[in-house]
């Protein structure tokens, strides 16, 4: 089957996810109890007011009709007008979106560079003091709860130590950056502006190293788990017996193919990040995605939390997606994916 | 290995316990206030949120403003936009004759003309803030500083629900933003088009708005130069900031908090007493809760006293009536209820209810309902009265107090208007049954006539007089448990000089006269 077979077959299924996934998050938001046209006219108002509210916002109609209106929107990419705060969906998530999606990436890319060096070196010198240091920091890594460990560093590195700033992505009295691509360090880079990137990387550091702090052990455990095995095979030992070096061979043959199955983890983690982001944003009062959705859920705002699901879980669909097709580059033997 | 580990236990043990040091501080024309969410929207006309006015109130202006006095706010009003103003002897016609020389901040001065728009706009869109005012309010431009109000029934708290956040003066411009006829509703969300004394400059969604001064704006110049309202959702986050001078206002603090932050060097407690209402929905209509003598017996079975201390750490005043101190209107002859479960008992008793098996709703939306809610359940225990508590998800819980699925549950209140209105007629009329006021299912025809005659009465003597009467008769209906008013308190940097508290302006700040000492 050819690459391009391949992709169009993908891309089919991907709609069909995006549509499942907006049908169930319609149906789990309308079954909910409570009302957000009663929300908006507040607890005080009459019954009249509130009924008036329900009609203007189209909440009278039947369910399978509210659905199709959404549908029908949704494909011209109108994803609706917020309840909560009277603004286009699209707007709200163009504005929080790109910062979560920017922690996530942050903390993938720190999980990925100090956890492949550390999986080889634990997988290199199995059982040696540096082995059991990498799984300890890895078991650590997955037992930590991230708000915990967000409110230590924060205590540390800006109550105590005063090193870094303690939340927020840039200090509000730096002038922000114009917005190019809504990533805040990209935007600060593009415009030139250094004081806004120095205060854009210091304002990313905690945050991003607190959401990928567990990540890193995974990663770490998963690289050495494959190492292990490659540096197990007759190839290694083939290559060693005619004398390659350590250090080419571990890096330039075994670690390559280590990195296969591993992509699979970083696809499930790029996952577990963007909900695992939630609560990290919350302590850094990281300008993303996470407490614009729990504001909204809390206020039944049924477009907001529908867009933010389609988007998250359309990111997280293209990510997958892009990790099958990273198979068939890193592997040539793999021809047919799922 | 374990001697790694032991080092780095070791730094972080000694890192955090280590005081904490001032690390920033902000300029001095520069005011930083913590939040913990993001204003949801701007427009006058929606927004029935605390944490939205923080930053829409000052943008804007109104026809009257609340008073303070020696540095204390006051629940009277005095004219802002408007110079003077008169009221018809039945009450139906008030007419208000602007100060001239106030401007928008795009320099188009304030004019009968934008107040008939912002009230007509008020009113046809119908949301939160429109329901203070009757949906046949007309109002008319008599001249350019004079507009008039028709109602068609007097209404005597109208003056004071003209100090509301919803009743903002909005510049007429704003019809330029609309777009497929929402009143300009999206654009006036994020924007603000007043006359106040500071202008929204700058929103960054879920992390900062910036409020700069209105360079048309006829009183004085303000100190600061810029106003930023930082949003630092997590609790400990803010009280780090306040302490590390990175804010010079942290709102919504837990009490723990607070009294922790009350013993740093720099910053500064501030305690007022609020007229923010904790109470419990006696189900009126549902037995054995029907007869008075049970609902007394469960006022007398609580110890208010014990909840204050032992919840609220002592900040809050135990309540006897229904209208706060503070709020025109109170009777302190009305004195709080003292617990004495004996009494409680023998009214059981005689009611033939001992051992009554009663229900508790509550959310969690307040964490002080769950504490509250279990020392209800012990003092009506040691009365004989089982009391199960419903922990409910809030939707589920505000749509069962609707339709009066409880027994009992527990609320706050606090007035939309500085009138005693807000708390006698919403919560006793018979017509308010429900979620909009009368959550007890409370009916007694001769209160609905005396707080209806107050709701009309034309002087605040007789309006007193009336509203003392009925106070009287449901104290003695045991209507509700009045438990407390709970102190706000804010924490401030002690470096914020001429902050003025007032009871009717939570989560508000006086930032055009507030200032900072070096």
């Amino acid at each position: 089957m050819s690459f391009l077979t391949i992709l169009r077959r993908r891309l089919g299924f991907l709609i069909l996810v995006v549509i499942g996934v907006s049908l169930i998050t319609f149906a789990i938001s309308h079954m909910i109890p409570g009302d957000p046209a009663r929300l908006i006219a507040g607890d005080r108002a009459s019954d009249a007011a509130v009924a008036a509210i329900r009609q203007k916002l189209g909440l009278d109609r039947p369910l399978y009709v509210q659905y199709g209106l959404y549908i029908a929107g949704f494909v011209q990419g109108d994803l609706g007008t917020s309840i909560r705060t009277g603004r286009p969906v699209a707007e709200d998530i163009i504005a929080f979106f790109p910062a979560t999606l920017e922690l996530v990436i942050a903390a993938l890319m720190l999980s990925v560079l100090l956890g492949v060096p550390l999986g080889v070196a634990s997988a290199v010198w199995r059982d040696r003091p540096i082995d059991h240091a990498v799984r300890s920091f890895a078991v650590i890594g997955i037992s930590t709860p991230a708000f915990w460990l967000g409110l230590i560093v924060l205590l540390l590195f800006y109550g105590r130590l005063g090193w870094l700033p303690s939340g927020g992505a840039i200090d509000p009295l730096i002038s922000p950056p114009a917005h190019y691509t809504g990533f805040d360090l990209v935007d600060a880079v593009i415009a030139g502006n250094a004081a806004a990137l120095v205060s854009v990387v210091k304002h990313l550091i905690l945050p991003a190293a607190t959401l990928g702090f567990v990540h890193v052990g995974i990663v770490a455990r998963q690289i050495r788990s494959a190492m292990l095995d490659q540096l197990g095979e007759d190839y290694v030992r083939t290559a060693r017996a005619g004398g390659l070096s350590r250090s080419r061979v571990v890096l330039r043959h075994a670690l390559p193919n280590a990195m296969i199955p591993s992509v699979t983890v970083l696809g499930l983690a790029f996952g577990d990040l963007l909900y695992g982001a939630v609560l990290t944003e919350t302590v850094f009062a990281w300008p993303g995605m996470g407490n614009y959705v729990v504001a909204s859920i809390q206020a039944l705002d049924f477009p907001a939390v529908m867009g933010f699901t389609v988007v998250v879980s359309f990111a997280y669909v293209l990510v997958n997606l892009l990790v099958d097709l990273a198979y068939i580059v890193l592997d040539p033997r793999i021809k047919e994916i799922g | 290995m374990k001697r790694m580990l032991m080092t780095l236990g070791a730094v972080l043990t000694i890192g955090v316990a280590a005081p904490v040091s001032a690390i920033g501080a902000t300029p001095k024309d520069v005011l930083v206030i913590g939040k913990a969410a993001d204003p949801q929207t701007l427009d006058p006309a929606v927004t029935i949120d605390n944490n939205d006015w923080t930053v829409s109130y000052p943008a804007y202006q109104r026809l009257v403003r609340y008073e303070s006095k020696d540095g204390k706010g006051l629940s009277s009003v005095t004219g802002e936009l408007a110079d003077h103003w008169t009221v018809s002897a039945d009450g139906l016609v008030w007419e208000f004759k602007l100060k001239p020389g106030n401007s928008f901040a795009d320099g188009i001065p304030v004019d009968a003309q934008a107040v008939k728009f912002s009230f007509d706009r008020l009113v046809k869109m119908k949301q939160g803030p429109g329901e203070a005012f009757p949906d046949d309010l007309a109002v008319t431009v008599v001249d350019p500083l004079t507009v008039r109000f028709t109602l068609t029934k007097a209404f005597a708290p109208f003056l004071y629900t003209l100090a509301n956040n919803g009743a903002g003066i909005i510049n007429p411009a704003v019809v330029a933003n609309e777009k497929n006829g929402d009143n300009a509703q999206a654009w006036l969300s994020g924007h603000t088009a007043g006359s106040g004394p500071y202008q929204l400059t700058a929103w960054q969604k879920g992390q900062s708005l910036t409020l700069e001064p209105n360079p048309d704006y006829s009183g004085p110049k303000p100190a600061f130069a810029k106003v930023i309202v930082k949003i630092v959702p997590e609790a400990s986050a803010r009280r780090l900031q306040l302490e590390g001078g990175d804010l010079d206002i942290a709102e919504d603090l837990p009490l723990d908090q607070v009294q922790a932050l009350s013993k740093t060097a720099g910053v500064d407690i501030g305690t007022y007493p609020s007229l923010r209402v904790t109470y419990l929905y006696l189900n009126n209509k549902k037995p054995p809760l029907d007869k008075p003598e049970v609902r007394r017996a469960i006022v007398k079975a609580i110890d208010t006293g014990a909840i204050i201390d032992g919840i609220l750490l002592g900040n809050g005043k135990a309540m006897g009536g229904p209208i706060p101190d503070g709020m025109w209107g109170y009777d302190p002859t009305i004195t709080p209820v003292t617990a004495d479960v004996k009494e409680a008992k023998a009214l059981l008793a005689k009611a033939g209810a001992s051992g009554a098996k009663l229900s508790f709703a509550l959310s969690d939306r307040d964490p002080n309902w769950q504490p509250i809610a279990l020392a209800v359940q012990a003092n009506l225990a040691d009365a004989g009265v089982t009391v199960s508590l419903e922990n409910l998800a809030n939707a589920t819980y505000r749509e069962r107090l609707g339709k009066g699925e409880f027994d009992i549950a527990i609320g706050n209140w606090s007035p939309d208007f500085s009138d005693p209105y807000m708390f006698m007629n919403y919560w006793f009329d018979s017509s308010k049954q429900g979620l909009s006021g009368n959550r007890s299912f409370y009916s007694k025809a001769a209160v609905d006539d005396l707080i209806r005659k107050a709701a009309v009465a034309a002087t605040q003597d007789e309006r007193t007089g009336l509203y003392n009467q009925a106070q009287h008769i449901v104290v003695d209906d045991a209507a509700y448990v009045y438990l407390f008013q709970k102190n706000t308190q804010v924490a401030k940097r002690d470096t914020v000089k001429g902050y003025v508290f007032n009871p009717m302006l939570e989560s508000i700040y006086n930032i055009d006269t507030m200032s900072k000492a070096d």
